[in-house]
């Protein structure tokens, strides 16, 4: 350490500073070899005596405007004229060595400098704390501005006496970073730490005249964050350009990722965090806005050829620009339309009419078509919700409106349900539990799309009753596990006549016990020859219909019928009994051959098979008279029994029973449906939901109406258009009609003097 | 433990902790700092050796306080050793200046503490000045405060030994400048 020796208290403004100016200098450009604690509290111990010196009488502060001031006067100015003296000085002598200087050579003489200067300065600056505190304090507190803590002082004479000289050669010193970070984009490696230290320099140098903590982004915003955005949005401009003109689009893809991610580990590694907004902002410009064209284009051939990868780098850049998804969702929605469109074609093609089309492979080609493209949703686009409303949309219309469809919209609801059927039958092969309900799964997807779901629920609870009757379902299960499903979709309305059929189909198994019971203790068992079951079900929640015409009930069951008839009005007085003979079964033994058969009939069958208990040989018109059977439904079951060869007919006029019939089983099954019941029954279904929905529109308006007392027809007709849309499409002439017939029954009336208002009548 | 030296050459080992009250001695000792070790990164870079311990950080070395006499010294350590690990100040704002100034009641501690003759007093205050250890300085001047608080100005003269050098004139505008801050 060189001069120790200290001026005494009290000496004048020339000894003081002369000893303070070898520390200041010293610390500024000898930092590295030191200062002791005896220089540094000299130091410190001369700046304060100078401060707290007494020179009110001697020489009066002027430099520091004492004007109107009252008071003691603070000695400062003296010492803080000789620091900007001094730092302007160290400055420019700074400058000498610059002028050759350029880019990388130029920002590490001027990183060198700031550290050392910068480090310098906080030394000097808690050397003169008291300066700071009272002489500097004073002066701002009374609102002089330009008066700065000693720091403060120094970056402002650096900023003015060296950057500011630097910038005004043509921005010499951003425009070396802007060289250096472009070389870092051509794929050199440079000095991050320098740039980023060259940078910093930029944001301390902004200071806030008003708050000296506060660091403002001006110097930084002015002269590198501006000429920075400009060069990067010049740079990528020419490259996306040069690129997409010898490369395909799926590099492209590549490259503006990897940029844009590059871009951002710029604004980390080196530059302001408030200047990432701005830049990945102008960077998405250049390289996506401005190419988002032929990336759209490229889409279709993309999805066509399930490029995964690229779609979903396609997505991620354009989810970056406003607006940039939509033509996509667009173009997925047609392109997963005419998928659908195309695999039920391709159904309809091989050859089977559209009326023998086999549900599971209808059911199974829409399926795939769905499944494929919800995975590229989840894969590609992430579960993007636009790309959700998209599939949904394209779904719903190949759903509804394909080649096996034609316009009719209750296609497709048919072959569901019927597809629905055939997996809850006995006879479906999936033998695990899990499967079937996994297929129940997949029903439930289709069944989303469905715009006629009453459509659906009719033939659902048609093929239901069946499969209740014949007792063919393959699970109680699977049943109610379906229709929770359904319940949820489309709530408990929806599911309530199914609930109830399941219901009466175990009271009835009760009451047929109970009334094998009630028989055996009343009668001798030798009047009970006959074995009995008996199903009892609701009018209202089954679809059945009685048989149209008349049938003799067989002496031999007479009794049970009489037995039960009774006993049941016993027990429900006041119900009506419809025996539904037409989906009632039976069995029979045979004891006229040396083997004993048991055929299972229908009740015609069997109406008919009785007779030859009597009877060798009948004719058709004996037959008829005897069982009341309908010529048209006769020959069939007669037909049926022929060919069973149970019964021998030459010219179906005369019908003999076969005293040689042989059958490889012992259980003969008869019964097979009648042609026409099934044709009918399809039929059946539409005229049910027709009816069904003249009532559901009808009920829709009376409730509206009802809410809200008066209402304009066509509001009203949108109105009830949304509220029923849930089940089905409801057409708009349909809704007219309904009105007036409304209008008829005086439920709703015209408003007078209006055309088009009704109001609800109470 | 850091040695300081006073001005009439006595030594006085103190723990770190306690010196540090003195934020003059705190700033120079702050060795962890961000801005010693930039200090630290630049000499390296510059020399291409290493710092030596003693340049910088703590040091064997006696630190001399060159304005202060060991009886201050000692009086004002008694505070620092008492104070220890309490909060320092943070910084000078206005709000810390406001409650500063409200506060006129000095702990009882302190009360007893500041009960020194008038002589030891001022050095109290100028050390405590040029130490900067400003709730030391607080109590001084407060003490000071209370003792011109109700007093005439020939009372104050009395008390502090100070020649009157105004005119009549002088005083007599100056007690019309001051009307408004009489108490009655």
């Amino acid at each position: 350490m060189t001069d120790l020796r200290m001026p005494p208290a009290n000496s004048d403004l020339a000894t003081t500073w002369a000893f303070l100016e070898e520390g200041v200098d010293h610390i500024l450009t000898k930092l590295h070899t030191g200062v002791s604690y005896s220089k540094y509290m000299s130091l410190y111990t001369v700046a304060y005596n100078y401060c707290t010196s007494s020179r009110m009488h001697g020489q009066p502060d002027q430099q520091a405007g004492s004007g109107g001031r009252t008071g003691a006067n603070l000695m400062g100015s003296d010492l803080y004229n000789n620091l900007i003296k001094y730092f302007v000085e160290h400055l420019k002598a700074l400058r000498v060595n610059l002028d050759p200087l350029t880019d990388e050579a130029l920002l590490r003489y001027y990183a060198q400098e700031w550290d050392r200067y910068t480090t310098g300065a906080n030394y000097i600056n808690r050397l003169f704390t008291y300066l700071n505190r009272h002489w500097v304090k004073r002066e701002k507190d009374e609102g002089r501005k330009g008066v700065y803590l000693v720091y403060t002082l120094a970056l402002v004479q650096w900023k003015i006496n060296f950057f500011s000289y630097i910038q005004s050669k043509n921005e010499k010193l951003a425009g070396a970073i802007l060289k250096l970070i472009e070389r870092q984009r051509n794929g050199e490696s440079v000095d991050q730490g320098l740039v980023k230290k060259v940078v910093d320099s930029f944001v301390s140098l902004g200071l806030d005249e008003q708050d000296s903590n506060k660091a403002s982004l001006e110097v930084y915003r002015e002269h590198l964050e501006g000429p920075f955005i400009a060069a990067t949005e010049k740079y990528y401009k020419q490259e996306s350009e040069a690129f997409l003109a010898e490369n395909s689009v799926s590099e492209y893809l590549k490259k503006a990722e990897e940029r844009l991610r590059e871009e951002e580990d710029r604004v980390e590694r080196f530059l302001n965090t408030n200047t990432r907004k701005l830049l990945i902002t102008r960077c998405e410009h250049v390289l996506i806005r401005e190419h988002a064209e032929i990336m759209q284009e490229e889409f279709q051939k993309l999805l066509d050829y399930d490029k995964d990868e690229d779609l979903q780098r396609m997505y991620s850049l354009l989810a970056r620009i406003p607006e940039g998804l939509e033509p996509l969702r667009k173009k997925f929605e047609e392109h997963v339309k005419q998928a659908g469109l195309n695999a039920v074609s391709k159904l309809t093609a091989y050859g089977s009419a559209i009326d023998t089309l086999d549900s599971k492979a209808y059911v199974d080609a829409l399926l795939e078509v769905h499944k494929k493209n919800q995975e590229t949703v989840n894969r590609s686009f992430k579960g993007e919700a636009g790309f959700v409303a998209s599939l949904d949309k394209a779904c719903r219309e190949f759903v509804n409106r394909n080649a096996a469809t034609g316009t009719s919209s209750t296609k497709s609801p048919e072959l569901l349900a019927k597809h629905a059927d055939a997996l809850l039958r006995k006879t479906n092969k999936l033998s695990e539990e899990g499967d079937l309900e996994e297929a129940l799964n997949q029903v439930m997807i289709l069944f989303k799309y469905i715009e006629d779901k009453d459509v659906f629920q009719n033939f659902y609870s048609t093929k239901l009753s069946k499969r209740l009757i014949h007792g063919v379902s393959a699970s109680d299960e699977a049943e109610s596990s379906m229709i929770s499903k359904l319940k949820e979709a489309c709530g408990f309305e929806y599911t309530n006549k199914l609930q109830r059929m399941f219901t009466d189909v175990s009271l009835s198994k009760d009451l047929t016990n109970q009334f094998k019971e009630r028989m055996e203790q009343t009668h001798d068992a030798s009047e009970l020859d006959v074995a009995f079951s008996i199903m009892v079900l609701g009018t209202n929640f089954w679809p059945l219909s009685a048989p149209t015409h008349e049938y003799i009930i067989p002496r031999e069951i007479q009794p049970t019928y009489d037995r039960f008839q009774r006993y049941y009005q016993a027990k429900h007085s006041g119900r009506k009994l419809t025996w539904l003979w037409n989906y009632s079964k039976n069995e029979l033994r045979t004891n006229y051959l040396n083997q004993k058969y048991m055929l299972m009939t229908s009740s015609y069958q069997m109406a008919v098979l009785v007779l030859y208990n009597d009877h060798d040989t009948l004719s058709f018109e004996e037959i008829i008279t005897a069982t009341a059977i309908s010529k048209e439904i006769l020959s069939q079951v007669l037909g049926l029994l022929t060919k069973a060869k149970i019964l021998l007919s030459d010219d179906n006029e005369q019908f003999d029973v076969n005293p040689n019939f042989k059958s490889k089983k012992i259980r003969v099954n008869l019964n097979q449906p009648i042609k026409a019941e099934v044709k009918a029954e399809s039929a059946d279904v539409l005229k049910t939901v027709d009816e069904d929905r003249k009532y559901v529109i009808q009920a829709t308006i009376v409730r509206i109406m009802k809410a809200r007392k008066t209402m304009k027809n066509q509001p009203l007709i949108q109105e009830v258009i949304s509220q029923i849309s849930q089940r089905f499409t409801p057409k708009i002439p349909d809704i007219k009609k309904a009105i007036d017939t409304l209008l008829e029954k005086e439920y709703i009336e015209r408003v007078e003097g209006t055309k088009d208002t009704f109001a609800y009548v109470a | 433990m850091v040695i300081l030296a006073t001005s009439d050459n006595e030594q006085f080992n103190v723990d770190k902790e306690v010196a540090e009250r003195s934020v003059l001695i705190k700033n120079m000792l702050e060795g962890e700092n961000p801005i010693a070790l930039a200090v630290a990164f630049v000499y390296m870079k510059l020399n291409g050796s290493f710092i030596r311990h003693e340049d910088v950080g703590e040091s064997d070395q006696s630190i001399p306080l060159p304005n202060i006499t060991s009886p201050v010294l000692k009086k004002v350590l008694e505070y620092c050793e008492h104070h220890r690990g309490e909060p320092l100040p943070s910084g000078d704002t206005d709000n810390a200046d406001d409650v500063r100034k409200r506060t006129t009641d000095i702990s009882e501690w302190d009360q007893k503490f500041i009960t020194v003759d008038q002589e030891m007093l001022f050095e109290i205050i100028l050390a405590a000045n040029y130490l900067d250890i400003k709730p030391l300085l607080d109590v001084g001047c407060k003490t000071v405060a209370n003792m011109i608080k109700g007093k005439t100005p020939e009372e104050i003269r009395k008390l502090f030994n100070i020649v009157n050098d105004f005119t009549p004139e002088e005083e007599a505008q100056i007690k019309k400048e001051n009307e408004w801050a009489e108490d009655r």
